[in-house]
Parts: C-alpha cells; sequence; structure tokens
C-alpha cells in the first residue's frame, strides 16, 4: 500500500507529470508563470483544492452516484458543481481566517474553478477505482507537480525576459517550446515508477 | 419579485431542466452503449479463443469467465480478463485460455494509456504473439520467458505480471488437464 | 456584415488557439492523429454553439448574480450530451479522447464566449460567434494534429503518405512534440499576422 501511495504521487509529480505530460492545466502554466512568486501562490492554491477535491470526488462518486446509479450523465454536472462551491468555499474561509495567507494565495483562488487540472483529477479517481487514501495521494501529487512544472517555467521565463528571442517567437510562442525542453526533460524520469 | 425568490426560481428551472435533457439522453444512448461494450467483449473473446463462434458468461468467485463455444457448442477454451498497472494508468487484458492442455491460447490488450511508439506497442501482434501456446506453470518474468519491447520494459512487464496474477486463480478453479 | 465578422473573429482574428491560446489542453493532449483532433473540435464546436444559442436566449432570465453557476450547468449539460452520444455511437474515437471529452466543461473558450459574448448580444450573433471560435478551434486542432501525425506517424488520416523507409519521428507524437509543434505554430501566425499588419500600414 504504501509503495502505491509512493508511485501514485512520485508518478504525478515526475514520470506523467500533469501539465508536461497529461496536458492538464495548461490556462495557468502559460498564463501565471512569468514570476516566480506568483507561479508559487498559484500552485499552493491550486495544490489545495485539488487535494480537497479529491476527497470530495471519492465521496460523491462512492457515495451518491454510483449507488444510485447516476454516474453516467450526472457525473460531469456534479463534479463541476461541487468544483466551484468548494472553490468558492476554501476562499470565504481563507479571507475570514487569514488575510495573508489570502493576499498569498487566496487571490488565485477565483482561477482554479476552470483549471481543467481539478476537473481532470475529479475524473481519474472514479476512473482507476482509487479508494480514498489513493485519492488523496493523486490530489496530492497532480497538484505538487502542477507547482513545480509552474515554479520551473517562471524561473525560466525570468530569465527568459534578458534573452533576445526572435521577434515571431515572443509571447506564448517561446513558451511552448520552452514547455517541450521541459517535458523532455521529464520524460527522463520514465522508469523511476518500477512495477512491484 | 423579490431578487432572492427569483435567484432560486431561475436556478431550480435551469437544473431540473438540465436534469430532464441529461435522464433523456442517457435514456437514449444507453442500451447503444451497452449494445457496444457487449459486442465489443465479445469480439474479444472470440478473438483470444481460436474456433470459437460464440460465448457464454459464468462467474466463478469473483471473476467474470468467458467460455468460448463453437457451432457444434463444444467448448473451445476460456477466457477471462486480467488488469496490470501500466506506466500511465490500468492495462486491461482479455486472455484465452485452455485448461486441459493449461495453455494460454491468445491474448488482446482492450484498453489502455501507454506513451504511443512505446509502451503502446503491447497492442502490437509482435508482442501479443508470443503469448499463444504459452503453458500456465511458465513464471511469465519479464526479460526471461516473456520478452519486452525496448524502451517500453514497464508495460511489458505489466502485462506479463498481469497474466500471471489472474492465471493463479484460474487455475485453483479450473485445475490444468481438468474439464471446463 | 456584422454576422459575418463575428464568424471570421473567431476563425481568425481571435483564434481560441493561435491567437488567445486558451484552451488549449485538449489541443495538446487528443493531437497525436488527425482524426483525433477534427473528432475533439466538432464535440466542443457542439457544446459551444447549444450553450451560446442558451446562454443568448436566456439572457434576460438569468439574474446576474447567479449567472456563472447557470452558464456552467448549461455548460455541463452539454457537455454530458456529447459525452453521452460519443460513447454511444462513436466508441473507439471516445476511448482516445478520454477524458478530454468531459473536460470541455472547464475549457476557457467556452465559459469565456458565454461571459463576454453571448451573454450580451442577441441569437443571431451569439450563433455566428459560437460557430466562428469552435471552427476556429477546429481547424487549429486539426492542423496541430495533421503535422503531427505526419511526422510522428508518415501518415495523415490513417492513409501512409510519406515515402517508403521514412523513420517516424516518434517524438512528435510524444508529450514534447505537443508543445514544439505548438510553439512553432504560434510563432509563425505572429509571423504572418506581422506581415499583413505592415502590408496594411503601409499602403
Amino acid at each position: 500500500m504504501a509503495k502505491e501511495l509512493f508511485f501514485i504521487i512520485v508518478g504525478s509529480i515526475f514520470v506523467n507529470n500533469f501539465v508536461l505530460s497529461r496536458f492538464l492545466g495548461q490556462c495557468p502554466f502559460l498564463g501565471v508563470s512569468s514570476k516566480t512568486e506568483t507561479a508559487v501562490g498559484m500552485g499552493m492554491a491550486t495544490t489545495f483544492v485539488l487535494t480537497m477535491t479529491a476527497v470530495a470526488a471519492y465521496f460523491l462518486q462512492n457515495y451518491i452516484l454510483a449507488p444510485f446509479g447516476l454516474e453516467p450523465f450526472l457525473q460531469i454536472v456534479s463534479f463541476i458543481l461541487v468544483i466551484a462551491s468548494l472553490v468558492q468555499l476554501v476562499e470565504m474561509v481563507i479571507l475570514k481566517i487569514s488575510p495573508t495567507l489570502y493576499n498569498a494565495f487566496g487571490i488565485f483562488l477565483p482561477l482554479v474553478t476552470t483549471n481543467c487540472i481539478v476537473m481532470g483529477v475529479a475524473l481519474l479517481i472514479p476512473m482507476n477505482n482509487y479508494n480514498l487514501i489513493k485519492s488523496i495521494a493523486l490530489g496530492l501529487g497532480a497538484g505538487i507537480g502542477f507547482t513545480l512544472a509552474l515554479a520551473l517555467m517562471s524561473g525560466i521565463r525570468e530569465d527568459l525576459e534578458f534573452a533576445d528571442v526572435p521577434e515571431a517567437l515572443r509571447g506564448p510562442a517561446i513558451v511552448f517550446i520552452t514547455a517541450g525542453l521541459l517535458s523532455m526533460i521529464f520524460m527522463g524520469f520514465t522508469g523511476l515508477v518500477p512495477l512491484g | 419579485m423579490n431578487q432572492y425568490a427569483r435567484m432560486i426560481i431561475v436556478l431550480m428551472i435551469i437544473s431540473i431542466a438540465s436534469g430532464a435533457v441529461l435522464a433523456l439522453s442517457y435514456e437514449v444512448t444507453n442500451p447503444t452503449i451497452q449494445e457496444q461494450a457487449r459486442q465489443k467483449l465479445e469480439q474479444s473473446v472470440l478473438t483470444v479463443i481460436p474456433g470459437a463462434t460464440k460465448m457464454e458468461e459464468v462467474q466463478k468467485e469473483d471473476m467474470m469467465i468467458y467460455i468460448g463455444l463453437d457451432d457444434q457448442g463444444n467448448k473451445k477454451g476460456i477466457s477471462f480478463k486480467a488488469i496490470g498497472s501500466g506506466f500511465d494508468g490500468p492495462i486491461e487484458i482479455m486472455v484465452g485460455y485452455n485448461p486441459k492442455e493449461g495453455k494460454l491460447l491468445g491474448i488482446e490488450i482492450l484498453s489502455m494509456s501507454e506513451t504511443p511508439g512505446l509502451g503502446a506497442r503491447i497492442k502490437e501482434e509482435a508482442f501479443t504473439k508470443q503469448f499463444k501456446e504459452k503453458s500456465a506453470e511458465d513464471e511469465f518474468t519479464a526479460k526471461e520467458d516473456v520478452q519486452v519491447i525496448s524502451g517500453a520494459t514497464i508495460s511489458s512487464t505489466a502485462v506479463a505480471n498481469a497474466i500471471r496474477t489472474s492465471l493463479d486463480k484460474i487455475v485453483k478453479i479450473y485445475p490444468v488437464g481438468g474439464d471446463f | 456584415m456584422q454576422l459575418f465578422k463575428d464568424f471570421i473573429n473567431g476563425i481568425w482574428n481571435e483564434n481560441p488557439i493561435f491567437k488567445m491560446v486558451i484552451g488549449i489542453c485538449s489541443a495538446l493532449a487528443v493531437t497525436t492523429a488527425a482524426n483525433n483532433g477534427i473528432a475533439m473540435g466538432l464535440a466542443l464546436t457542439f457544446v459551444l454553439t447549444c450553450s451560446s444559442i442558451l446562454i443568448s436566449l436566456l439572457r434576460n432570465v438569468i439574474p446576474a448574480k447567479v449567472r456563472i453557476p447557470c452558464y456552467i450547468i448549461v455548460v455541463a449539460t452539454f457537455t454530458t450530451v456529447v459525452d453521452l452520444f460519443m460513447k454511444a455511437y462513436f466508441p473507439s474515437l471516445y476511448e482516445v479522447l478520454g477524458i478530454f471529452i468531459p473536460l470541455i466543461v472547464v475549457n476557457c473558450t467556452v465559459l469565456a464566449r458565454a461571459e463576454s459574448f453571448a451573454s450580451k448580444v442577441g441569437l443571431a450573433r451569439a450563433t455566428a460567434d459560437a460557430l466562428g471560435m469552435g471552427l476556429g478551434f477546429t481547424w487549429a486542432i486539426t492542423l496541430i494534429s495533421m503535422i503531427r501525425e505526419l511526422l510522428g506517424a508518415g501518415t495523415l488520416f490513417g492513409y501512409r503518405v510519406m515515402w517508403d523507409g521514412f523513420t517516424p519521428w516518434v517524438s512528435a507524437i510524444l508529450p514534447p512534440g505537443a508543445f514544439i509543434v505548438m510553439g512553432i505554430l504560434v510563432g509563425l501566425i505572429n509571423m504572418i499576422n506581422r506581415k499583413t499588419a505592415k502590408d496594411t500600414h503601409s499602403h
């Protein structure tokens, strides 16, 4: 069990990084990665929501959707509504308990709802038949992987500002190419997770 | 009208309409989805059991067993699903097996999400055909009695392990050499 | 004329993938073969058009405060409809596209058009805009997938087109290939844009 959990987490951070290999969460990856500080804030907010979503998706799937046979046609609607409400709730709670924390990552929360990494993780849980602990591991791993990709990219982009990029490639184009190189590097982690 | 009442009413009407549309689409598509799934299953059972033209389902313990029959109703072999954990999610394999001879009849990869060009090559015949005629007493150790695809050791090993694990269960239900 | 402008807007000027660079998760993930690109594009076009039509029709009914939940429910409903029908009638495509069909619900393009356009204009303009955006998405994603399939497998729509002895550049259908092909295409479109802008300027 511990080994499997380790594989899920390491797998979703390195081997199949959610951003660089599964292509989830591209919008914030491109949009919020120009400064390391904001990138880390966004990453933290997303990781937090992802872990909570994983728990919510697990219970929703196994205690409401599956037992009542609603899964085939209410899954998408109920997941997205739960995610949207969850994000809203987290935002309100953080604003109440700690304005400092809110300034650090709360301001990114509204953007998390339409981050497909959250919906993606929610959908992957029933697909892979994960139990509660594995679901949490997947949410956490996805979040850390997302934060890592964002932090790496923002570090590169901060330096890229001083580079002489061909005019046509400025903006998103060079970010995509850089992401391609990062993705290639992450492919080097293939085989890090052996199968027992 | 009260602003809040209006908000709630609109949201409720939209939700109810949405529910109705979804329930209706589900009613319309569900028979086809079930039929597609059944056809796909039957197709794969008939592929992994040579000579079979019909299939019969039986449940033994926690395993679903699909028995392949020919036109005269003779049992040609059994098949079952093996699930391995691949590089990127589960790999589902249909395994054809003849308990009387204790040999595999063939395998087919039902679903997987391995890397195209690398792990996804476990779907190719060059890889799957080596399991034909393989004895149930073999170890299924990758790189020893199972050849792995270069660059896709994980996916190949996952397939071999999954078949071995399910075979262990099957051998208990249908001892080698016995009837089925 | 206005309608035509709204339609062209999505096809070129504000192309969601190449110009706005939003909703690109699926554009990168499923574009390993040209067929998948077209299918994904059409699925999105359907959801986008239906949602835009409905949201435009309901624009005076939905109270501003609850508009986002309403849009989400509408989009999620149409996404599920596509999901169910694809599962029933195109099972093999459905399998390849995987979770990216349900993920249309969080595709930024759909919600962005609902919020910034469909909720403000009449039925005809909303439809023209949604069709333009959808088809703009479709041609872009199809182009990416054609390039990746051609380089990565030597085929187009499943037919072999490269010469014998061509060694497929597998990287093109692996994740890095998606990013790099996308980057080069966005760069090219920038270049075309710059050129046309300069031309019109000098006249």
